[in-house]
């Protein structure tokens, strides 16, 4: 075997154990919130759905928006984040936070606003109720 | 009826990409005059169909038929007609549209400039990605499949339960539901278009090697395909630049770059686009790297095709800010990536045994060594992006429901690279230009670039205080490229200057990584308040209502109208006024700041940072705000503002959720009942001053102790208060004189302060309390309305070093492009010519034989 190709070869193999490696240690698994809270001190990723109902704003204090989010599973916390409301959250069907849980508070830093195809047919529905009638 | 017409020339053109693909096939086998000229005519037929159905849809953009779902989702009546016709390509199937649009328009130009040789091969191929995408957009039932989803359904195909089609089937929504309000931006003119352009240019290399696959003409192929791929890059470029510009400067993404899916998704294509380049420029000069460029020019596009199916299958839904609809394209989407793979792989197997293979290695300090090199590397670096990109399949080899990589992943490793590739540019542009023989030789012509290099890296580092050892490394490599690359520039523009563009590109490339570095350096710009609290913070020394200590930083500041802030030790904003402007949308409100930098002479400027309500998106009470951030570019380095809260934006709100949407601009307060417990408040006023409430002045000119003659019963001190109110409006003063005791009853003191009507207006007026020692009464006032909030604002100001850098740098990149492109279609043609002509001689040898 030539040397050169021989070189190739052992680079090429420990350059993707070493991406593989650091790959699998960049990426998380969604938690909801119960497991985030046994992670104590660790970046975790939570999805679920704003609770609208619950006390929520703005605190001009710690400039931190305030909100009560429903992970998947169904548990409420209240979440903190760390900036002004993001854009589309009204409107969001789903919400990813991504930060600790600190004392059944989680703490988030960065946040995935996911919106609904602007579109649903619940809003249709009720636009077409006052036209047919 | 127009629908259904969209609907069949859709269809028509679908069945003419099968025929071409079947004529250009034919040809291709047996060539022949009438084949080629079928495959023609089907394509330029596909092309028309796909022209006048175009043109159908944006009839109907422009007609607001609103019983279109296409139409209905992303328009609505108060569109101009720019965004109406922007909205052609706001939707995924519309975008589809246009990358068969611009495919078709690319394909012509292949039908009008490609020798013979390649042509038909290479339309087979061509046509082949045009049927995938056509079948995108089909939107018909096949035996049971639902194939495509159609830009031309409508809304009764789309939504057949909605109850209303039972009592009225002509239903017509009178209003659309709008596109959405970030897309609102001159942008979306001019990015998408450069995007498909793109695209649909980077088809080319790959039917160009695929054609040349089929044909065995290995060697011959680069050079009509060498400025296809300059400018299928070219178009890219611009695209993530457009983008990037946008994203930054309007859509406060916070930066041009984040790595996110659909950014990587252009990014890798044009990585591995430039990997291909660059082996096809070595095969130019020495005729090896053949496989290499075959490989590239075919994998730049299936890349292109695969980051499609990542960002519009759904596969992403949980990890980009793109939210795509998924239009269930899935298996179509896939199906069209594993054909692409297949035939390329299929045919690459094919030919491998009899593909040339390199006789000699070239020495290592060679530049077909190095250049190709500097391909694997620009190679590893976009499979370390895809990698990222595709966690969502790719991660699950180590976790269940896995998360997008930290964004340092994407950092951490594209740092090494760059800096290896920058090095490398210097090395393979002197070997490639200088005639150097060995290593000695190149040691001494990059002596003066390299200490230039370390003088100027080492002043940087000193004078931008620079501690990572990374950041040097990266600094010192980026700056190597500048001078290296900019030295042989310079030598080359002397000489010849046509052939300077590669040059440029490696110094654009150079001044764009130098640029990047900036984003490291990226902070809030903070007033000297809440960098102490940040700082308590850090300690942990801060503890919120609960007791838990707080760990989060603030990164904006608070300001109140016309109270100045001097922020970063530097610069002394003021919130001077904000106004509701409605410029561009419903809503808006346009806020005005005025920054005077206090180390250049009070030099001051404004900003005009924007707010406004996503009303089109917004649905019940609910109103989502988004800003438009102010950049103020400079050369060193930008300032970026938006205001993320403020009074104006809570009383919008306040009044819209209480039912009260008035988008008009006017002072709110006025025609709305104000409840009760509104016009209760609290003042307080020394002795001899006054207060001003809303519309009143309220004087307070003494106090005088009653005697106990006077006193209420049972008081032990008792004091009344000489008031004035004046009416600001009508310049009346009405005195009043409440009075204040302290009454014991039961053993205790009880306040005593009955509420005293003042003249006959509506208002009264309780002294609740009094502080002898400040001479300052506290009064409680009916009837007025409360007093106007002060106005306040939170603003986040972040300073962003070298963004103007970059952009300059990726200019660079663009022209340095744009002269390569020249200069291989004048080459290439000049190259046609000679063939001609040497064809010509051989007949003319072959008659006097």
């Amino acid at each position: 075997m030539k040397p050169r190709l021989l070189f190739g070869i052992i680079f090429m193999v420990a350059f993707t154990s070493l991406v593989m490696y650091n790959f699998s240690g960049s990426i998380g698994s969604y938690v909801n919130f119960e497991q985030a809270s046994y992670r104590f001190g660790s970046e975790t990723h939570v999805i679920g759905t704003w609770v609208k109902d619950m006390p929520h704003g703005f605190n001009n204090q710690t400039r931190t928006f305030n909100f009560h989010m429903m992970d998947e599973e169904g548990n409420v916390r209240r979440v903190v984040y760390n900036n002004a409301k993001p854009q589309n959250f009204e409107d969001a069907i789903q919400l990813v936070v991504k930060g600790k849980m600190k004392n059944d508070v989680f703490y988030s830093d960065d946040m995935l606003v996911k919106c609904p195809s602007k579109y649903n047919d619940q809003s249709l529905e009720t636009m077409t109720a006052g036209a047919s009638s | 009826m127009i629908g259904i017409l969209g609907k069949i020339l859709i269809i028509l053109a679908f069945l003419s990409s099968i025929a071409a693909i079947v004529f250009y096939f034919l040809d291709s086998k047996h060539p022949k005059a009438r084949y080629s000229n079928l495959g023609h005519a089907f394509f330029i037929a596909k092309g028309l169909f796909i022209t006048v159905a175009s043109g159908l849809l944006l009839y109907l953009l422009f007609t607001h038929q609103f019983q279109y779902y296409y139409v209905y989702n992303y328009t609505s009546l108060d569109l101009s007609a720019t965004y109406l016709a922007a909205a052609y390509y706001s939707g995924q199937e519309g975008s589809f549209m246009l990358w068969i649009l611009m495919s078709f328009l690319v394909g012509l130009a292949l039908i009008k400039w490609t020798s013979p040789v390649y042509r038909s091969p290479m339309m087979f191929f061509f046509s082949i990605t045009q049927f995938f995408l056509l079948m995108m957009i089909l939107g018909v039932d096949i035996a049971g499949l639902h194939l495509g989803a159609s830009p031309f359904r409508t809304l009764q195909e789309q939504m057949p339960n909605l109850p209303v089609w039972q009592v009225n089937p002509d239903f017509v929504p009178a209003d659309g539901s709008g596109l959405n309000d970030l897309l609102r931006s001159p942008w979306i003119v001019i990015h998408p278009p450069f995007i498909f352009v793109g695209f649909a240019m980077m088809t080319i290399p790959y039917a160009f090697a695929l054609a040349a696959l089929w044909r065995r003409a290995y060697q011959d192929w680069i050079y009509p395909a060498l400025p296809w791929a300059l400018g299928a890059n070219l178009s890219l470029l611009i695209a993530i630049f457009l983008g990037g510009y946008w994203a930054y400067e309007t859509l406060s993404f916070g930066g041009y770059w984040a790595w996110d899916p659909v950014e990587n998704a252009s990014l890798v294509p044009w990585i591995v686009g430039v990997a291909g380049i660059h082996t096809m420029l070595v095969q130019r000069r020495s005729a090896s790297s053949k496989k290499a460029s075959l490989i590239f020019a075919i994998l730049a596009y299936i890349l292109v095709v695969y980051q499609t199916f990542l960002t519009r299958s759904g596969v992403l839904g949980d990890s980009s800010v793109h939210s795509f609809v998924d239009l269930g394209l899935y298996s179509q989407l896939l199906l069209f990536m594993v054909t692409m793979i297949v035939i390329a792989v299929v045919l690459f197997v094919m030919r491998f045994r009899e593909m040339p293979s390199q006789e000699r290695e070239d020495p290592i300090l060679s530049k077909e060594f190095l250049m190709f090199s500097g391909a694997l590397v620009l190679f590893l670096t976009g499979l370390v992006i895809i990698l990222g990109t595709s966690s969502p399949i790719i991660g699950r080899l180590f976790v269940d429901h896995p998360t997008p990589p930290e964004m340092s992943f994407y950092n951490d490793w594209s740092i090494p690279f760059a800096i290896l590739i920058s090095v490398m540019t210097v090395v393979t542009q002197y070997l490639w230009w200088r005639k150097i023989g060995n290593a000695e030789q190149l040691a001494s012509q990059l002596i003066g670039p390299t200490l230039l290099t370390a003088v100027v890296t080492i002043a940087t580092i000193i004078f931008a205080d620079v501690r990572n050892p990374i950041f040097m490394l990266y600094l010192m490599a980026g700056y190597f490229a500048l001078i290296g690359n900019g030295w042989l520039m310079v030598r080359i523009l002397q000489k010849k200057p046509r052939m300077a563009g590669g040059t440029l590109t490696h110094v654009g490339f150079a001044v764009m990584l130098l640029g990047f570095m900036g984003a490291a350096y990226d902070r809030p710009m903070l007033d000297e308040e809440t960098k102490r609290y940040n700082e308590a913070v850090l300690r942990g020394d801060v503890v919120d209502d609960e007791g838990f200590p707080v760990v989060q930083t603030i990164n904006m500041i608070e300001l109140f109208k016309g109270e100045p802030k001097l922020v970063d030790d530097r610069y002394l904003i003021t919130f001077v006024q904000s106004e509701i402007t409605e410029r561009d949308r419903p809503g808006e409100q346009e806020y005005t700041l005025r920054i005077e930098d206090t180390r250049r002479n009070n030099r001051s400027f404004y900003i005009y940072p924007v707010l406004y309500p996503m009303l089109a998106n917004s649905t019940g009470g609910d109103v989502s705000w988004t800003v438009d951030p102010h950049v103020e570019m400079g050369i060193f380095s930008d300032m970026y503002a938006y205001v993320a809260g403020s009074y104006l934006v809570d009383r919008e709100f306040d009044n819209w959720t209480q039912g009260v949407f008035n988008p008009v601009s006017q002072p709110v307060s006025d025609g709305l009942p104000v409840p009760e417990s509104d016009m209760i408040q609290t003042v307080k006023v020394k002795r001899g001053a006054s207060v001003s409430v809303d519309n009143y002045k309220l004087s307070f000119a003494d106090f005088e102790f009653l005697g106990t003659d006077e006193y209420p019963e049972n008081a032990t001190i008792a004091v009344r208060a000489q008031l004035t109110l004046t009416n600001l409006a009508d310049s009346v003063s009405i005195p009043v004189a409440p009075t204040f005791a302290i009454v014991r009853e039961n053993d205790e003191n009880v306040t005593f302060a009955p509420q005293v009507a003042i003249g006959d207006t509506p208002i009264s007026v309780r002294f609740i309390n009094v502080n002898p020692g400040t001479e300052e009464i506290e009064l409680e006032l009916s009837g007025i309305r409360q007093v106007e909030q002060k106005e306040w604002i939170l603003l986040t100001v972040e300073k962003k070093p070298f963004v103007s850098v970059v952009w300059l740098g990726t200019i660079l990149l663009m022209i340095g492009f744009s002269f390569s492109i020249m200069r291989r279609w004048s080459d290439q043609k000049r190259r046609e010519l000679r063939e001609k002509k040497g064809e010509d001689q051989l007949d003319e040898n072959e008659a006097y034989a």
